[in-house]
């Protein structure tokens, strides 16, 4: 009698909460889940989360393969990451029947090369690097393109992201090459041309990008859309625009690595943000484009057609998605390196 | 006795162990990796090699290396030129309000550095406090563009240095024998003949110590450089920072901060005679 007695209690407490006293550690970019959805997340689920952020792809993904890809449940690369990390054996591959809101998503954005059939990753959030513009200083329509950033009248006025890849991609755009070519005579053409930036250059930004337009320290250089998205909060006149050599676009998907412990949990962690209510949150919040489109449907009209957070058809058909060089990552970074210290 | 003894043992074996864990272990691990061949799809491969030492005599590193260390030599001389007055003043006070002072000087300290380079943007920045300030009352019509420039990296390293050099002077000259001081007053020698014939000559292992504790650090403080100087006036650190993170050529990175360590081991032994030199004249003189 007793046996059973203590197994319809066990019964009981489990039914409350399959994931009672369970945890999952997400690792995430920083600024980039809106204030309260991990809290809701514990409420609903029970699960303990444990949040930590990282600044760039390269930290992030130094720091999973140092941990033979263990210690975090949830990771949000860049698909040119994801890319690397798949071939490496670095990730988990998706149960996708432990994540039914995945119905929610657009199938435009799923299947893509840097993971076929979405075996490791699922779409979190997509966006784009562009131009910001402080309209009182400079008239945003007289910018429509990257090679303006080379205008005589921005001298040391001009900032770019501390990003390798990203910097590069405008002279490869302008050049008309592939921003993810591995061919290095291309790289070293656009070295050639960055190094007649560099006199417009004020700073390579590590801080958040939006930070020095906010400041006053600059009127005129890169940006990540959700960050134009969110300086809208604090000014009118920073505009957002997508240079007609063709914006740089993203996605940074979800993914589990190899060895992560609480597999389950991370699962119910993705589902949960797949839900079109988190969806349509986070979008709101980051400024970055959803693929959740049971989540657009809940959306403001404003948020639904900001130009800042969606690209018309055009501007995605002229921009170039980010992928995956290889070693040749070194090549690139060697020129890096000449450009930031001036070599001759 | 004995109980003195198991003591004594055990603060060695403790802060030994501190040490060898946090010191020796991984300096150790940082030469071994400098001499292991480069792997991009792991950081490094199990495989004697030189090559990184190779890529250090590069003309890229040399740059970087010259350019961040001119900057650290300024920074290093500008906290001179404001700790040395500063120590000596401090020790003009009775030891009452000399404790008190020293713990003002140390109490923005306890911030952390990251913390006050973000709140030296702010000042710096074109719309900072120094900017408004001259803007009001007139000394400029246009804002100056003091951040992202060499300026704003060596004003941090000096604001974030500056204890590292006024704690060395100021023990070396707090020791000084006024009585010496008196001596050649009754003898004749003018204050400037003091301070050029007694008071820098004995405070030279402390110059010497603070001119290292400023040097040497500054030459690494990559997110010094980052923030305030945009990424664009590089100092050693970046450049190490960059290969362990970014390029993942860890044996390149570990051989850079491998021939720093050997810089810095030199200027030391330079250190180390010069303290034994002053000390030799001072015998000598007695």
């Amino acid at each position: 009698m007793r046996p059973i007695v203590l197994l319809g209690l066990a019964a009981l407490a489990f039914s409350t909460s399959v994931f009672a006293n369970q945890k999952v550690v997400v690792y995430n970019w920083s600024q980039y889940i809106p204030d309260g959805l991990v809290a809701q997340f514990e409420k609903e689920t029970g699960i303990d989360v444990e949040y930590s952020t990282y600044e760039s792809n390269e930290s992030m993904y130094a720091k999973l393969k140092l941990m033979k890809s263990s210690g975090y449940d949830v990771v949000v690369p860049s698909a040119y990451f994801v890319s690397k990390m798949r071939k490496e054996g670095m990730l988990h591959p998706v149960d996708k029947t432990l994540i039914p809101n995945l119905k929610n998503l657009d199938t435009n954005l799923l299947n893509k090369p840097y993971d076929p059939n979405n075996q490791y990753s699922i779409p979190y959030l997509w966006g784009s690097t562009g131009i910001a513009v402080n309209g009182e200083e400079i008239d945003p329509k007289s910018i429509t393109s990257w090679s303006d950033l080379w205008n005589q009248k921005f001298a040391g006025d001009v900032l770019l992201t501390d990003d390798v890849r990203e910097v590069f991609q405008i002279a490869l755009a302008i050049k008309g090459y592939s921003g993810n070519t591995r061919n290095e005579k291309e790289i070293k053409e656009a070295y050639e041309l960055l190094k007649t930036l560099m006199p417009n250059v004020q700073a390579f930004n590590s801080d958040a990008p939006r930070m020095p337009y906010l400041a006053g320290d600059t009127n005129i250089g890169m940006i990540w859309n959700g960050e134009a998205w969110m300086a809208k909060e604090e000014t009118k006149h920073l505009h957002y625009i997508y240079p007609k050599e063709g914006a740089i676009f993203w996605v940074d998907s979800f993914v589990i690595p190899k060895n992560a412990s609480n597999v389950k949990a991370a699962h119910a962690f993705i589902n949960f943000m797949l839900k079109a209510t988190s969806a349509k949150k986070c979008m709101e919040h980051t400024g970055y484009a959803t693929p959740n489109l049971a989540g657009r449907a809940l959306l403001s009209n404003k948020v639904k057609n900001s130009p800042i957070i969606n690209p018309s058809k055009e501007d995605i058909e002229r921009g170039e998605f980010q992928d995956d060089v290889g070693d040749v990552i070194q090549i690139y970074q060697k020129y890096w390196n000449m450009l930031k210290t001036g070599a001759k | 006795m004995k109980v003195k003894g198991f003591f004594a043992v055990i603060a060695i074996a403790i802060v030994g162990s501190w040490l060898g864990l946090f010191i020796a272990v991984p300096n150790v691990l940082v030469l071994i990796t400098s001499f292991l061949e480069n792997d991009p799809q792991g950081f490094f491969h199990l495989q004697f090699s030189t090559a990184a030492y190779h890529q250090v005599f590069d003309p890229l590193f040399w740059r970087v290396f010259l350019h961040s260390f001119e900057m650290s030599f300024k920074a290093m001389i500008i906290c001179l030129t404001i700790a040395f007055p500063f120590s000596y003043w401090l020790c003009q006070f009775s030891s009452k309000v000399r404790g008190w002072l020293l713990f003002l000087t140390i109490v923005p300290f306890w911030t952390n550095s990251l913390v006050r380079a973000y709140a030296i943007k702010f000042i710096l920045g074109k719309k900072g406090l120094v900017n408004s300030t001259l803007l009001f009352i007139g000394v400029i019509d246009k804002p100056l563009k003091l951040l992202y420039s060499e300026f704003a990296v060596i004003f941090g390293l000096v604001y974030v240095l500056l204890p590292f050099m006024i704690l060395p002077l100021y023990a070396s000259l707090e020791k000084l024998d006024k009585n010496l001081l008196s001596a050649a007053r009754d003898l004749g020698a003018n204050g400037l003949q003091r301070m050029w014939y007694i008071v820098i000559p004995l405070s030279m292992p402390g110059i010497l110590a603070g001119c290292l504790a400023v040097f040497l650090p500054a030459m690494g403080m990559f997110y010094i450089s980052d923030l305030l100087g945009g990424a664009k006036n590089l100092l050693l650190g970046n450049l190490i920072k960059t290969e362990f993170l970014s390029t993942q050529n860890w044996p390149y990175g570990a051989a850079m901060s491998i021939s720093l360590i050997v810089l810095m081991a030199g200027m030391l032994f330079i250190y180390y005679k010069a303290a034994q030199h002053v000390q030799k004249r001072g015998e000598f003189d007695v």
